[in-house]
């Protein structure tokens, strides 16, 4: 065992944890009249002695984790534990009824109770049996997992679908009850949450020798027919939203499909609107499902890409009668209606997400690798060595692709179903920072050069923007001035030259003191702004409004507005097409010179590669995407001011690519998306002046636990866990053939 | 003349900051981006003592000043190292073990730099701007040489800052520890083949940077004011003094430190205006690092010592 010594020091570890946790945890304090009444107040109060026992808890578990460990390895543990924890924090953190108070799980439970006539399988989910459902599931698969009997597992997989049928039933009477717009969220992640539990109860049921730990299990589930999962979350989606979802809600009035149909029925919607409400989109649905489910059962291509086709003709015709019914409601003057695109409840988005998975995974079974034997054999290789060297967690065939495909969903058709502050948090933090991550991370993560000063490159996006539509006192020529979008390529090709005017001087000097030359370039050109009165209108910033952008080319005619969502699908588009050309950029020659360099530059050199062109080329390339996003943020926000460029951003978005894991992309963008997300999520959860504390905390936690980030590059994987032989094989393969790599 | 004075005093402020950066830098090959936060620690221990023994200030009798002025370094450099200890258990210990990639211990600093500061803010308070009581009159001039006018707070920064550079430039060259610094900045695997504790004297010289910031952070409120976000722009600054100094050289650090307080008061005598300070400091930093691209004194630690 450990030493004493060792042990008193983990124990005064774990308390001091507990400590600054209930520090954190605990009031704002402050006041400089009474320095040491503050001291005392903090450190002096009940709540400290319960986080002193947390830390004693603590310490235990850390103690006796060698006894642990044999457990946690036992298959169905993890997605025990992972589901376990949604569910509470659905429970406890997340809205359930925008409509009450807070909209807290606590909040809505005391309205139900003090409601009457609320139907009894609410009153009784909020009164409790929310809580004991989840007690009784966890019991049960705790009991299977630790006595091996199977039917304990059958049994909570069941029980489990039960209670997210029942959560989302007694969401639904209250939010009927309560009325108006609901854009919660809380019980989605609760049925998400059972979900899990259901995969830990089932991997459980079926675990036997060859599946020795959760992983595999979780593996061998996913991909026991590639493509299902998508389809059988589809067909769920898709099933809520035809039946109770509201399609379509003018003023507090929620409609569902039939509702809406009825609403329309003879109102002169275009046949293939109406069709659509009365029979069409179930049939679409009843189609795709039935085409793709058989495909991905039978593993058939045919009937895959036929479920794929009509899915996407689903999606389309979904799309197209939400905009019919918006636009044909404000002709017609229904109460509240407000025009096209407006007023249209979750569902029918819901419904075009269901269709698209679904064609999604018939689409996926159209292209997965052709069957040879069972999946455990298929895998083999991959899931025998336990975690996989490139620490991917998924390794079924299909799994990646699913995930992909679910993300897209995702950010498709969630943000018209989410209210307008998520909305506009969506387009002006996480959207654009995304943005700006996918462009640092070329620098940082492949390139391997520090840039403290990148939000630099984004300030001159924005003021070569508000130049060209004339928004600056110093006016462009006549000739010049132009509509935000047209500003796209001057934005970049000025801060292609930025990025080598500051690059040619620079990029001599070794990593820090790159650093700090960018930090101070980022800096100058802030204060050039501020101070700049008489070209960049000082610390007011432009002086008239940016115009939104407007596409006008004959038939297709765009104007954007104030609506967020316009410009989120904007976004998605500069998203989509950096992405596809960074993807195509990582494996190339460029790419791999990057790589290089940021290994080792000295050999990189020697190998022949120039390494300051190479490296000035991704100074460039990140400084041109920054510009992108700099004309995106000057057009849609109108207004901006030097502030919004300060030495702190830069800091952050280094921030977000090393927390995503630096040098992927999926990693740049999960990590930006993360990092942005959280200080919105926690201004429901804490005192808004102590978000910055608890994303500092998380951030450090994430770098200790995990310092590859939260997706690491295949590459950069290797590095910290090292290259097992297998793998080797695939790594090479990264370089095509006839660039004379060895295979 | 005065502008000379004033930059001294700011200039050997961000020298004992930039101490800290250099000296970790030196054992890690690390930014320790948390040090600005090590600093503002150190400023609010010195507080909480010299608030305690004082109280407002007000009849504090003048004998008591200098003890006064000795406990608050410190309390300060103590309350810091204390900070600094413990930065390096949590934000590098654990990630050096686990062979991170170096990216990687910048944003675990920077992660904790945010979570100090705001820590310290939901403790203390938010104001940016706290002052500590006025227990001596700080602003007394003592001596005019040349015209300038100096005052005693200037002289108490200068000297106590001077005292420190010497203390720690005998202790780099002579002691054991100092040794075992300048052997692991030299080549790190040899020194620990050598039967240097390399964790030992990592975190001896988190501590050793800590005690100096957190002596520049009472140095710091007493001269101007103090609160949870003070940390940041001294902090920037005395990051590039270091480097304009020579990053991972001591000497090169307190060179840099007073060479940018000097330079960046002695932008309003040749007529720039105040607001482009920065700007000026930046550039000056920027033309010496193409001229000499490891800064004024070249990089070593052990070297310059």
């Amino acid at each position: 065992m450990t030493r004493p010594s060792d042990l008193l020091g983990r124990l005064a570890a774990c308390l001091a944890g507990a400590l600054v946790l209930s520090l954190m945890w605990g009031p704002q304090e402050g006041s400089f009249g009474n320095f040491w009444f503050v001291i005392n107040h903090a450190l002096f109060s009940p709540r400290v002695l319960v986080f002193l026992a947390l830390g004693v808890v603590a310490f235990l578990a850390i103690s006796f984790w060698p006894k642990v460990v044999p457990f946690l390895a036992r298959p169905g543990v993890w997605p025990l534990i992972a589901g376990t924890l949604t569910v509470i924090a659905a429970q406890t953190l997340m809205h359930w009824a925008d409509q009450v108070g807070d909209a807290k799980f606590g909040t809505v439970a005391n309205a139900v109770a003090n409601t009457n006539g609320i139907s009894s399988l609410a009153a009784t989910f909020f009164g409790g049996l929310a809580w004991a459902q989840l007690v009784v599931i966890v019991l049960l698969i705790g009991a299977a997992i630790v006595t091996g009997i199977r039917n304990f597992g059958w049994a909570a997989a069941a029980l489990s679908v039960v209670a997210a049928v029942i959560a989302f039933i007694a969401h639904g009477a209250v939010v009927n009850r309560a009325g108006g717009a609901d854009h919660s969220l809380g019980v989605y992640v609760c049925i998400v949450g059972y979900l899990v539990l259901m995969t830990a109860g089932l991997v459980v049921a079926m675990s036997h020798e060859q599946v020795a730990n959760s992983q595999r299990a979780v593996n061998r589930v996913l991909g026991w027919r590639p493509g299902l999962p998508l389809v059988l979350i589809g067909a769920v989606l898709g099933l809520i939203s035809m039946t109770s979802s509201a399609w379509f809600s003018p003023q507090n009035y929620n409609a569902t499909l039939i509702d809406t149909n009825n609403l329309f029925k003879g109102t002169g919607l275009a046949p293939i609107a109406s069709q659509y409400l009365l029979w069409l989109g179930w049939a679409l649905f009843a189609a795709s499902l039935a085409l793709s489910g058989a495909a991905t059962y039978l593993r058939n291509r045919t009937l895959g890409w036929a479920g794929a086709a009509v899915g996407g003709v689903g999606v389309v015709l979904t799309i197209l009668t939400l905009y019919r019914i918006s636009s044909l409601a404000a002709r017609r003057g229904v109460d509240g209606a407000e025009g096209p695109w407006q007023n249209l409840g979750a569902g029918g988005w819901m419904t075009a997400a269901a269709l698209f998975l679904i064609g999604a995974g018939g689409y996926i079974a159209a292209t997965a690798p052709r069957f040879a034997g069972r999946t455990a054999e298929v895998d083999s290789d991959a899931v025998a060595s336990g975690r996989s060297a490139s620490g991917a967690f998924l390794t079924a065939p299909g799994a990646v692709r699913s995930g992909i495909m679910l993300a897209i969903a995702v950010a498709l058709f969630y943000p018209p179903t989410a209210n307008g502050f998520w909305q506009s948090v969506l387009v002006s933090q996480i959207g654009i920072y995304v943005l700006l991550a996918i462009g640092l991370n070329v620098v940082v993560g492949w390139a391997g050069l520090l840039d403290l000063g990148f939000i630099a490159f984004y300030a001159i996006g924005s003021y070569t923007t508000a130049y060209l539509v004339g928004s600056l006192p110093v006016k462009p020529p006549s000739w010049l001035h132009m509509s935000p979008l047209l500003a796209i390529p001057f934005a970049v090709v000025i801060c292609l030259l930025a990025g080598l005017a500051l690059g040619a001087p620079t990029l001599r000097l070794r990593g820090d003191y790159l650093a700090i030359v960018t930090l101070g370039f980022g800096e100058i050109i802030r204060i050039v702004a501020v101070n700049g009165d008489r070209v960049t209108n000082g610390s007011q910033g432009p002086s008239t409004q940016v115009p939104h952008p407007v596409i006008d080319l004959g038939p297709v005619s765009i104007t954007w507005g104030l609506n967020q969502l316009q410009y989120w699908y904007l976004l998605m588009v500069f998203v989509l097409v950096v992405l596809l050309a960074f993807r195509r950029l990582e494996h190339s020659r460029v790419g791999r010179a990057w790589a290089a360099i940021r290994e080792d530059e000295v050999a990189a050199q020697a190998t022949g590669i120039n390494t300051f062109r190479i490296k000035l080329l991704a100074f460039a390339i990140g400084a041109s995407t920054s510009g992108v996003a700099g004309v995106f943020f000057a057009s849609q926000v109108g207004f901006f001011t030097p502030d919004n460029f300060l030495l702190n951003n830069s800091i952050l978005v280094v921030a977000y690519v090393v927390f995503g894991g630096m040098g992927s992309l999926p990693g740049a963008i999960a990590g930006a998306a993360l990092l942005t997300w959280l200080p919105e999520f926690l201004k429901d959860q804490v005192p808004a002046a102590d978000r910055q504390m608890w994303i500092g905390a998380v951030v450090l936690l994430m770098m200790i636990f995990r310092p590859g980030g939260l997706i690491p590059a295949r590459r950069r994987a290797v590095e910290l866990s090292g290259l097992p032989e297998q793998r080797q094989s695939l790594e090479a393969r990264d370089v095509p053939i006839h660039e004379g790599a060895a295979r | 003349m005065n502008y000379l004075i004033l930059g001294l005093t700011r200039g050997s402020m961000y020298a004992l900051i930039a101490l800290g950066y250099t000296l970790v830098y030196g054992v890690l090959q690390l930014i320790n981006f948390a040090h600005s936060e090590v600093f503002m620690s150190g400023a609010f221990g010195s507080y909480a003592i010299v608030h305690l023994i004082v109280g407002d200030g007000k009849n504090t009798p003048s004998w008591s000043v200098p003890f006064v002025l000795i406990a608050g370094i410190l309390a300060g450099a103590v309350t810091a190292a204390v900070i600094a200890w413990a930065l390096e258990r949590v934000a590098y210990r654990p990630l050096r073990k686990r062979g991170a990639p170096k990216l990687a211990f910048l944003i675990s600093a920077i992660g904790a730099s945010f979570f100090l500061s705001q820590l310290f803010g939901k403790l203390f308070g938010r104001l940016t701007s706290n002052s500590f009581p006025e227990f001596f009159d700080q602003n007394a001039v003592i001596f005019k040489p040349f015209g300038a006018e100096v005052r005693v707070l200037q002289i108490v920064i200068i000297v106590s800052a001077i005292v420190m550079m010497i203390f720690l430039d005998r202790l780099v060259t002579v002691t054991k520890l100092g040794r075992s610094i300048r052997a692991i900045s030299e080549d790190a695997p040899t020194a620990a083949l050598m039967g240097i504790d390399i964790d030992k004297t990592i975190s001896r010289t988190f501590v050793i940077g800590g005690l100096l910031g957190g002596a520049a952070g009472f140095l710091f409120g007493l001269n101007f004011s103090f609160g949870n976000t003070m940390g940041f722009i001294p902090g920037v600054k005395a990051f590039a003094a270091a480097v304009l100094g020579g990053i991972g050289n001591i000497r090169g650090a307190m060179i840099g430190g007073l060479l940018l307080g000097i330079v960046e008061n002695l932008v309003p005598l040749i007529n720039i205006d105040t607001k482009w300070t920065d700007v000026v400091a930046f550039v000056v930093l920027v033309l010496v690092l193409m001229f000499r691209p490891t800064g004024i004194l070249g990089e070593r630690l052990g070297r310059a010592a």
